[in-house]
């Protein structure tokens, strides 16, 4: 199960396992960001590459007008996937 | 345990399913389950994607002996394509090169200690093994 939402404030909340079968829920959420964004990985449990490869086409979209996204809250499991591809490097996380 | 998935990526439910077994029935830790998850779904999806006509399931398999964790993703009717020759990705490229292929082979390699790779030439069957300490 994989939910994700953007509030008023431009948070990105994801929930769940943001696996392949996911990344198109993902994709279309991300795809309407028009400005800097903080994503939310409170609740989320589990990511693999799909999942990351939608953060990256985003994160490239968005610093080529300038913007850019944060994310925070990331548990062990996902931030160890985000340093071994070298991902904590992209992206400013808190 | 041994089962075989049909070649759908909405079958990563099913396979999901048949991991959480092998984990409860082994009481692997969530380390070991998360990197479980992660090297199966990264194959699974692999040999969807790069054989999508191809009718026959894969085959997934595992195994606890003696302090480690042996997987076998078997393919069927399919070209070869040996992963452990494979592994262009860069984690060190900036945001603009960076391109959404080839990572999920390089996170197969940096979770597992061991991968193995055999292709049956008569059969077209492809066979990746992968091994953990755990």
């Amino acid at each position: 199960m994989f939910t994700i939402s953007m509030d008023k404030n431009n948070e990105i909340k994801l929930t769940g396992r943001l696996d392949a079968s996911q990344v198109d829920k993902a994709k279309e959420v991300f795809s309407k960001v028009e400005t800097s964004c903080v994503v939310n990985f409170t609740e989320l449990e589990y990511i693999s590459s799909a999942g990351l490869g939608v953060l990256l086409q985003a994160q490239k979209l968005l610093k080529d007008k300038g913007y850019d996204i944060k994310l925070i809250n990331l548990n062990d499991h996902i931030l160890d996937i985000f340093k071994w591809t070298g991902f904590d490097q992209l992206f400013e996380i808190t | 345990m041994e089962k075989s998935f049909a070649r759908n990526i909405n079958a990563l439910d099913d396979l999901f399913s048949f991991l959480a077994k092998f984990v409860n029935e082994h009481q692997l830790d969530n380390s070991v389950a998360f990197a479980l998850n992660l090297v199966v779904e990264e194959l699974f999806v692999n040999m969807v994607k790069y054989h999508c006509d191809n009718p026959s399931p894969i085959s997934v398999s595992l195994n606890k002996k003696d302090g480690k964790l042996v997987l076998e993703l078997i393919d069927f009717n399919v070209d070869p394509f040996d992963i452990t020759k494979t592994d262009a990705f860069d984690p060190n490229q900036p945001l603009e090169q960076r391109k959404a292929g080839g990572m999920g082979i390089h996170l197969v390699k940096t979770v597992m200690d061991d991968v193995l790779y055999h292709y049956d030439e008569h059969e077209r069957i492809s066979k990746i093994q992968l091994i953990k300490n755990i």
